[in-house]
């Protein structure tokens, strides 16, 4: 829910029933002042009637009238209480009223106000009821209805359209603010624009993104100088150790027992290396330093490969199928042999003997299925640094590599498991 | 062969040093710009082994002098910096060769020897090791007259003992010169073994001796003792 929508429905709740409660009050202040009105005009014509009688000694004759009707009835004596009423008031259509055909009657109830009092005329008792019609009172208190309606309609009218202004409008900024937030990449050299507005808010909140993007590109390149030279500075010992055992190797025959000590060392600082390298390539391809862009048959450079990778394969007795389709893609080629190696590397190294490795290149897409371990691997965490399934002894920095390349060229890596393979498939842009 | 070795790193320049002095070598070291400089204006050498960052000036303008100069010296740079602009620069600057750091010292021999025979044996493309001789630009294998069917990887395997004859070479180094260090399979090196047992079993079949000796289960060696 939007903020202003959000605002709008309590502001028109609160104006809808502030606008109810003003309607009733003007109703009732209405209709009591209107009613006061009508008992003074009964109160006059009850006083005309008994000042007729007071002279006369008898009853006034009583005409019919268009607002009023008087009656007298015969009723015992004093059982009469003298009270105001509310009542109907029997109004007479006109002779050629159409609605006398219509209905086939000759009139009509209406709401109208009355006087129930008594008069003793020529000594008898008698009951007057005199009732005025209450028409123009309903009348006005419907046209107060409808303004106060109209208003309200109006209001939320009114409501609509300032909230959409204001979307549009005040709230630019904090949407511009947004957007770069999203295309934020740390990374990335560009800085978050300065934003063109007068609302201090936004300017604040502006300043205080531009400041914390600025500082985290800045401590991001400071992390990144400092992998790249840490990583340099470890080739220079890594060849010392490795010059040494290559030299000690020289020196005299060894038992077998030294013989597997130093095999031992030649693996580790091998993976040192390894691990290094991938670091330092990491580093190299965030900065994006390896621009040189060609454009590279990867049907050839995949068949390049599989040659290559030949020995291994068939040392692990892997049954190898491939489709390839002509593609070309303009990019890196030093990047995309080494996302293929990668890819070819995994599917080779998280297989069982015998297993099977599946190569299909379209227009589309490369994909490469291999089977291994018989549940799925978690898809997010793959892609990770330094994840490694148990066993593996590659650096673990592998597919953050791929992906981290895939991201440089536009390519989409993806990660699927349809048993009993493991998929994984480079995406090319459309 | 005369080799200078100019590498600031005392450790380092010492093993290589000591891998590449044996009968019929010459090993001259400089451990700074200065020194490298006077000795690459006073001697000629088959190959200068050449550090970029060197105490006192960058390595490249020692390339470059010797350049200038017309000197023929081979030059193989050696890095920390694994770098594609620096060595397309040394490589355009006429280096012959660029190695990164780390290394092995049998594939930094095996590069050097590549490069000191392009240089000196002008035009003639034979190489002989007792009854093996090998034609660098066909490709072709003979021990005596006969012809042995290497694949393209036994024959760069040969190549590379040969190189480094008497030494005991790790198996991690034939992998990596094998396959690249691209290719991350050093966790699995039963594959090796097949070819080296292959190029041996083509070789004696065709009559050679057994030069192919297994050392400690870490590597092998390329004897004719």
């Amino acid at each position: 829910m939007k903020l202003f929508a959000r605002y709008n429905r309590v502001n028109l709740v609160t104006n809808i029933v502030l606008m109810l409660i003003t309607g009733f009050a003007y109703y009732q202040a209405i209709s009591w002042v209107l009613t006061r009105q009508k008992d003074k005009d009964l109160q006059n014509e009850e006083m005309e009637i008994l000042e007729y009688v007071k002279y006369n000694q008898e009853l006034p004759q009583v005409f019919e009238s268009k607002y009023l009707q008087i009656a007298f009835k015969i009723v015992p004596t004093s059982s009469v209480k003298r009270k105001f009423i509310d009542t109907l008031y029997y109004k007479k259509w006109g002779k050629d009223n159409p609605k006398r055909r219509i209905y086939h009657t000759d009139g009509d109830y209406e709401p109208g106000r009355g006087l129930v009092t008594a008069v003793i005329a020529g000594h008898q008792y008698y009951k007057v009821i005199i009732v005025e019609s209450k028409v123009e009172t309903e009348d006005l208190i419907r046209i107060i209805f409808l303004i106060t309606a109209g208003v309200i309609l109006l209001l939320l009218l009114l409501l609509l359209m300032t909230s959409r202004l204001i979307l549009n409008r005040l709230w630019r900024p904090f949407y511009s603010i947004m957007h770069e937030l999203k295309l934020f990449n740390i990374a990335e050299p560009t800085a978050i624009p300065k934003l063109d507005t007068v609302i201090d808010e936004f300017k604040e909140m502006n300043a205080v993104v531009s400041e914390m993007a600025a500082k985290a590109k800045h401590d991001y390149q400071t992390l990144k100088t400092f992998t790249e030279n840490a990583s340099h500075e470890f080739n220079t010992p890594i060849a010392i150790i490795n010059s040494k055992l290559d030299s000690l190797l020289q020196t005299d025959a060894f038992n077998e027992k030294q013989g597997k000590l130093l095999d031992d060392l030649y693996e580790g600082v091998s993976r040192i290396n390894r691990l290094n390298q991938s670091l330092l390539l990491l580093v190299k391809i965030e900065n994006r330093l390896l621009q040189e862009m060609q454009r590279i048959d990867l049907k050839t450079l995949i068949e390049e490969m599989l040659i290559q990778f030949e020995e291994i394969y068939q040392d692990k007795e892997l049954i190898l199928r491939y489709q390839l389709h002509e593609k070309e893609i303009f990019a890196n080629s030093y990047l995309i042999e080494i996302l293929l190696s990668n890819l070819i590397t995994n599917a080779i190294r998280h297989n069982y003997t015998g297993g099977e490795m599946i190569l299909e290149l379209s227009n589309e897409s490369f994909s490469i299925r291999n089977t291994g371990e018989s549940r799925a691997l978690s898809g997010d965490e793959i892609f990770t640094r330094f994840h490694k399934s148990s066993g593996s002894e590659g650096s673990g920095l592998g597919l953050t590599i791929c992906r981290q390349i895939c991201e440089n060229f536009d390519l989409s890596l993806t990660y699927n498991f349809d048993s009993p393979y493991h998929i994984f498939t480079v995406l090319f842009p459309a | 062969m005369k080799i200078l070795i100019v590498e600031d790193e005392q450790a380092l320049r010492e093993s290589i040093e000591d891998y590449f002095t044996e009968a019929g070598n010459i090993c001259e070291t400089a451990n700074d710009y200065a020194s490298a400089l006077t000795k690459t204006n006073l001697y000629r050498y088959d190959c200068i082994l050449l550090d970029i960052t060197l105490p006192g000036g960058n390595g490249i303008n020692l390339l470059e002098n010797l350049k200038k100069n017309n000197y023929p010296d081979g030059v193989l740079i050696i890095s920390a910096r694994n770098s594609l602009d620096d060595r397309l620069l040394g490589l355009d600057l006429g280096a012959d060769d660029y190695l990164v750091k780390p290394f092995h010292l049998s594939e930094l021999k095996s590069r050097v020897t590549a490069i000191i025979r392009r240089k000196s044996f002008n035009g003639s493309n034979l190489l002989k090791f007792n009854e093996i001789s090998i034609d660098l630009a066909g490709k072709e294998v003979k021990v005596g007259k006969r012809l042995v069917k290497l694949t393209p990887k036994e024959y760069g395997l040969l190549l590379y003992f040969i190189a480094n004859q008497e030494k005991v070479v790790s198996k991690n180094a034939i992998a990596e010169h094998l396959w690249g260090d691209r290719i991350d399979i050093a966790d699995n090196f039963k594959f090796i073994y097949s070819h080296i047992k292959n190029t041996r079993k083509k070789l004696m079949e065709a009559g050679s001796k057994d030069y192919i000796q297994a050392a400690y289960g870490t590597g092998y060696k390329f004897s004719a003792k």
